[in-house]
C-alpha cells in the first residue's frame, strides 16, 4: 500500500514538474523580445517604404534579408525623432555594431523555404503568413502564423501548389 | 513532368573517385570512424564499385560509380511502411527523412544496396565542421539515406525558370558528380526530352543497366563497350 502511494505521489510530481516545464518551454520559445522595439507603422508611414524598401531580396533570393546597420545609418546616423528606441538605432550605428535581431520566423534545415518562390512567382501578400505587421506599431512577438507542415499544406492546397514532398523537403 | 534520368560512360570513367568526394561535400555525407567501417557502415551515397580483370602482370581494372539508379519500378517503395520514400512526379525516389521511422525495410529490398542507414547524428570534425552544406539538411540518428540527384538543385533550378519565365533548359540542373567529372563521362538530363543528350546517350548500343533481369528499370545506364 505504502509503495503504492509513494509511487502515485512521485508520479504526480513528475506529471506536474513536467507539464510546467513543457508550458514555460512553449511559452519561451513563442514570446521573442526583439533589441529594439521598431515600429513598423511609423517608418512605413514616415518614409513611403513598401516591404521591398528594406527587405530587398524578397523577391529574388530565398531569405528576404534584414537589413544591416549601413542601411539604418543612411537616415539614422543622427537623431531625426526624439524616441526612445531610435535613440538605440543610433547608438549602434554610431558604434557601427549590427542590430542582434531575433529570428522567429524559422525552418528546420530539412525544409527549403523560399521568399522568391513564395513572394516573387506566386506573387502572395506577405500579410498571408506575416499578419498586419505594417500596420503594427511593435515588433511581433511570436508567428503570426505558426510554421507548421499542415500550415504549409493547406495553403499549398488552396492554392493548388505542389504537395509533393520533394517540392520542399530536401 | 520531367523524367530524369542519368547515362555514365564507363569507357570515359578514369575512377578517379571525382564523382565521389563531390557527393560527400555536397550532401553532407557522414564520414565515419575507422571501427564503423570495419563494420560495414562506410556510407556512400555515390560509391566506386571496382573490378579486376584478366591475370597478372596483364590485370585491368573496371570502375562503375554507383549511385541511385531512381528506378522506374523500385522494389524499396513497395516495402516503406510509412511512404517516407516514395517515386515523385520527376520520376524521382524520393526519401523523405523527418517521415522515415528507420525500419531500414528498403534497405534489405534494393538490390543494389544503394540505402544507407545513420546509425549516430553526423558530427563532423574540424575541419569538416566548415563545410556542411546548408543546402542539404545533416540527417537525423535513425534514419535511412540515400542518394538524391542532388533534388536541393533541383528544386532551386525549378524556382529560377520559373522567377525568369521559362522552361528549364538542359543543363539547369546538374548533380554534383556530374559537374566535378572531369573525364564528362556523365549524362543527365531529362528523359521525355529527344533533344536532350542524356535521350541520345540512353540508346547508345553500349547501353546496359545493372541487375537488368530484376525489372527494375533504373533510370541510370552505363556505357560500356564489351
Amino acid at each position: 500500500m505504502r509503495d503504492i502511494i509513494i509511487g502515485s505521489v512521485a508520479f504526480l510530481l513528475a506529471l506536474v514538474i513536467s507539464s510546467v516545464w513543457f508550458i514555460h518551454a512553449r511559452d519561451a520559445r513563442s514570446e521573442v523580445l526583439q533589441p529594439i522595439q521598431f515600429n513598423h507603422k511609423l517608418m512605413i508611414e514616415k518614409t513611403g517604404f513598401t516591404c521591398m524598401g528594406c527587405h530587398k531580396l524578397v523577391k529574388t533570393n530565398a531569405r528576404a534579408g534584414i537589413p544591416n546597420i549601413e542601411t539604418c545609418g543612411m537616415c539614422h546616423s543622427q537623431m531625426m525623432g526624439k524616441s526612445n528606441e531610435e535613440n538605440k538605432v543610433v547608438a549602434y550605428v554610431r558604434q557601427n555594431k549590427q542590430i542582434p535581431w531575433r529570428t522567429i520566423y524559422y525552418v528546420p534545415d530539412y525544409v527549403y523555404f523560399s521568399h522568391r518562390r513564395h513572394v516573387g512567382i506566386a506573387k502572395l501578400k506577405c500579410s498571408v503568413c506575416h499578419g498586419a505587421i505594417a500596420s503594427m506599431t511593435t515588433p511581433p512577438r511570436k508567428q503570426f502564423l505558426a510554421i507548421k507542415m499542415q500550415n504549409c499544406i493547406d495553403c499549398h492546397e488552396k492554392y493548388k501548389a505542389s504537395t509533393d514532398c520533394y517540392a520542399c523537403h530536401r | 513532368m520531367a523524367r530524369y534520368g542519368m547515362v555514365i560512360d564507363l569507357d570515359r570513367c578514369t575512377g578517379c573517385g571525382a564523382c565521389v568526394t563531390a557527393c560527400k561535400a555536397e550532401n553532407n555525407v557522414a564520414i565515419v570512424s575507422e571501427d564503423d567501417a570495419k563494420m560495414g557502415r562506410t556510407m556512400f551515397w555515390m560509391k566506386m564499385l571496382v573490378g579486376y580483370e584478366g591475370e597478372y602482370p596483364n590485370i585491368k581494372m573496371k570502375f562503375i560509380p554507383r549511385l541511385c539508379f531512381e528506378c522506374d519500378k523500385p522494389p524499396c517503395i513497395k516495402v516503406c511502411p510509412v511512404r517516407a520514400t516514395y517515386k515523385n512526379e520527376d520520376g524521382l525516389v524520393a526519401q523523405i527523412y523527418p517521415q522515415c521511422i528507420g525500419c531500414r525495410y528498403c534497405m534489405a529490398a534494393c538490390p543494389y544496396t544503394v540505402k544507407v542507414f545513420n546509425w549516430y547524428r553526423y558530427v563532423p570534425e574540424k575541419p569538416m565542421s566548415n563545410c556542411i552544406n546548408p543546402d542539404v539538411s545533416v540527417r537525423p540518428k535513425g534514419v535511412v539515406e540515400k542518394c538524391t540527384f542532388c533534388i536541393h538543385r533541383l528544386q532551386k533550378a525549378k524556382e529560377l525558370a520559373q522567377a525568369e519565365h521559362r522552361k528549364m533548359r538542359e543543363g539547369d540542373y546538374v548533380p554534383a558528380c556530374m559537374q566535378v567529372c572531369p573525364a564528362k563521362a556523365f549524362y543527365f538530363g531529362d528523359l521525355d526530352n529527344p533533344q536532350n543528350r542524356v535521350t541520345e546517350a540512353m540508346r547508345d548500343v553500349r547501353g546496359f543497366t545493372l541487375l537488368e533481369d530484376l525489372g527494375t528499370d533504373p533510370k541510370v545506364h552505363y556505357l560500356h563497350a564489351k
